[in-house]
């Protein structure tokens, strides 16, 4: 065996390590640091000084009302926004993928928010969802209902954020959709019309179920997305919504941590551990959901051979 | 039910795919359209199926006009060459789905799927889904699938090629047998010459969309109309050598008379066509053969030779021997033997 050059045999390496260092400084020694500090009690950022080592934390962030409150209003924010943002998306998705005339001013339409700022977005929904000059209210009005509060009252700004979360993730969840969309052989298609298959038949017999993965997909991206509620608030109320009502997971560990004085590391750690790991548990989810469909199909090549 | 094809023209823009197509089939027959890749078998099926429409002509199912009727109302079942089942859906639901579409109630389009399953052999697998099928089975379902509506016509886009080899032949008697049970007009599209003459009533072979011949198989082998059919019927492939007509003597390129004969035609070129089995040996003929190599098949042997500088090949009894190399008088039999137009490939003998 001819022996390499030491500088030949660690070049591979010297090309990897810039990422490997960002990784690393970044994303792994974080992450690891707020696995320690979770168990950390008494801890001083500056000092790094401590008293104990235990659950205290997590303890106390459990009986915290405000964490529970956190807690409560992701699960409701992501029960709300996922399952309707998914329903439109399909419905969206499947029209965009038709022939229609002005197919490219649609597309485009609808993932123009894709590229445009989401605070200059949620700065314009802010002026829609005002209460006395905004178009929401204008359109209520017409149709003869009363006018909403939406951000400045605590029952009307959830809806709010909802409607927000729901318009800013349908981008990417179209796209998602489209691409799995495109990926049904037209054959099925023509298989049911010759056949006689009407519209919604079709839609709901034959491209739902195709598309069922993409779906389970979409849903599982975007629950880990939603789970992490956080920027949304800034541009609607510069807060979390009135008197703190609005408080979301991601927030709560902000505001433990940036927001009080003196900033309660252990409890804003601990958090963010308990949502690294709801988003870990999505993710292994989301790979038990992509094997269970493909044994769904019969493509895990046992059955493939017998004639 | 019988189908009547008037002048069909389909152009894509400026691509004329089918042109001026007229044929009428039978009722209960099953119709091979038969030809090369990109001759318009698709579309011209398609136009049958309601897919596509006709640029120009007329399409008649019995005394009907359908040339614009929607594929739904045809009443007609389609097979595709990738069969197109449903993969989310069960084998039972596949062959029921036509039946859904339909609101045949519940019971009674399990009971019809059923009876297709059997009569297609799939009756064992009714639960599995398309993924966990052979592909000659999954070719049974969608022939099931397409069947249990009880439709007037019944078209398969070449269903067979995705199939190996051995398959392939086991389902085309599996398709010519349940044809000839059920009694539905078929329309049958494949680019595989052994696969028609083995399962048509009559075949239609087409050539840049153009019709070339409609006829039974054996007419077709025994008389094509034109060089191309010719070529492309037939394994091995018919012989082929150019030659020009002298005084009504066809003449090899070497100069060599080949004793076939034909009036009219003289100083024209022309190809020389002899199917493999009209190879005579007669070793007092003028024309002569230069052996290449042999090789037995079963009790017979097939040789080729260089004539006139074109390999040919010829059946011979297994009991003569031809060296490479030896000269080997040849001659015709009277059946079997073409001369086409060297340029237009019309048929003068
Ligand atoms: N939708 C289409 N648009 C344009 N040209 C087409 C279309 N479908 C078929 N063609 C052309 O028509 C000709 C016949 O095609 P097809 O019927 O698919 O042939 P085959 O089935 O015999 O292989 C080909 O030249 C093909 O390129
Ligand atoms: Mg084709």
């Amino acid at each position: 065996m001819i022996k390499r050059p030491f500088f030949e045999r660690i070049k591979p390496l010297l090309y990897l390590l810039p990422f490997i260092i960002s990784v690393v400084i970044f994303t792994l020694y974080p992450i690891v640091n707020v696995i320690r500090m979770s168990f950390l009690e008494g801890y001083k950022y500056l000092t790094g000084a401590y008293t104990g080592v235990g659950l205290e934390n997590y303890q106390k962030v459990f009986a915290d009302p405000y964490f529970r409150q956190a807690l409560g209003n992701t699960f409701k924010y992501v029960l709300c926004v996922v399952p309707i943002s998914t329903a439109i998306a399909v419905v969206l998705a499947n029209l965009l993928n038709q022939k229609i005339k002005f197919q490219a001013f649609f597309q485009t339409a609808y993932f123009l928010p894709m590229v445009t700022s989401s605070l200059a977005v949620g700065l314009a929904w802010r002026f829609m969802f005002n209460d006395k000059i905004g178009i929401l209210n204008y359109i209520l009005g017409l149709i003869g209902l009363e006018p909403v509060n939406w951000l400045g009252q605590s029952s009307g700004n959830f809806m709010a954020v909802v409607v927000f979360g729901i318009w800013s993730i349908l981008p990417n969840t179209i796209i998602l959709l489209l691409s799995g969309l495109q990926n049904i052989d037209p054959m099925y298609y023509t298989a049911a019309k010759v056949d006689g298959a009407k519209t919604l038949r079709i839609f709901f017999r034959i491209t739902v179920p195709l598309l069922a993965p993409t779906i389970m997909l979409v849903i599982i991206i975007n629950s880990i997305n939603t789970f992490k509620m956080y920027h949304e608030l800034f541009p609607l109320f510069s807060g979390p919504g009135v008197a703190y009502n609005l408080f979301t997971v991601v927030y709560y560990i902000y505001y433990e941590f940036r927001v009080l004085t003196p900033p309660k590391y252990g409890l804003a750690s601990a958090a963010a551990v308990m949502l690294l790991i709801t988003v870990f548990g999505f993710t292994m989810l989301q790979r038990a959901v992509q094997a269970w469909a493909r044994r769904e199909r019969g493509e895990d090549g046992k059955d493939k051979k017998r004639k | 039910m019988k189908i009547r094809l008037e002048n069909i023209v389909k152009r894509f823009r400026d691509n004329t795919a089918v042109d001026h197509f007229s044929a009428e089939i039978e009722s209960g027959e099953l119709v091979t359209l038969l030809g090369p890749s990109g001759c318009g078998k698709s579309t011209m099926l398609n136009m049958l199926s309601g897919i596509l429409y006709p640029t120009e002509g007329k399409i008649y199912f019995d005394e009907d006009d359908v040339t614009f009727v929607s594929s739904e109302k045809r009443g007609i079942g389609l097979v595709f060459q990738n069969y197109a089942l449903y993969p989310h859906m069960t084998v039972l639901e596949n062959i029921c789905f036509p039946l859904e579409i339909k609101k045949v109630p519940k019971a009674e389009r399990i009971e019809k799927a059923k009876k297709m399953a059997e009569l297609v052999h799939v009756d064992t697998m009714l639960n599995r889904k398309p993924g966990q099928l052979s592909g000659g089975q999954q070719q049974r379902v969608a022939i099931a699938r397409a069947l249990v509506k009880e439709p007037r016509l019944l078209l398969l886009d070449e269903p067979l090629s995705n199939l190996d080899a051995r398959l392939r032949i086991e389902m085309r008697e599996e398709i010519r047998r349940i044809q000839l049970e059920t009694g539905v007009t078929t329309i049958f599209v494949t680019h595989d010459q052994e696969e028609a003459m083995s399962i048509s009533d009559h075949i239609i072979l087409m050539k840049l969309g153009v019709l070339q011949q409609f006829d039974k198989p054996q007419y077709l082998y025994d008389q094509p109309a034109n060089c191309f059919v010719a070529d492309f019927l037939g394994n091995p492939p018919i012989n082929k050598v150019e030659a020009v007509v002298k005084n009504g003597k066809v003449i090899l390129a070497d100069g060599s008379d080949s004793g076939v004969r034909l009036e009219g035609h003289d100083d024209q070129k022309v190809w020389l066509s002899f199917r493999s089995e009209s190879v005579l040996y007669e070793p007092d003929s003028q024309l002569k053969a230069t052996a290449i190599m042999t090789s037995v098949m079963g009790k017979e042997k097939i040789t080729a030779f260089d004539l006139a500088g074109k390999e040919v090949r010829g059946y011979f009894d297994s009991s003569l021997d031809f060296e490479r190399g030896q000269e080997v008088g040849i001659g015709f039999k009277k059946t079997g033997v073409f001369v086409f137009d060297y340029e237009s490939g019309e048929r003068y003998l």
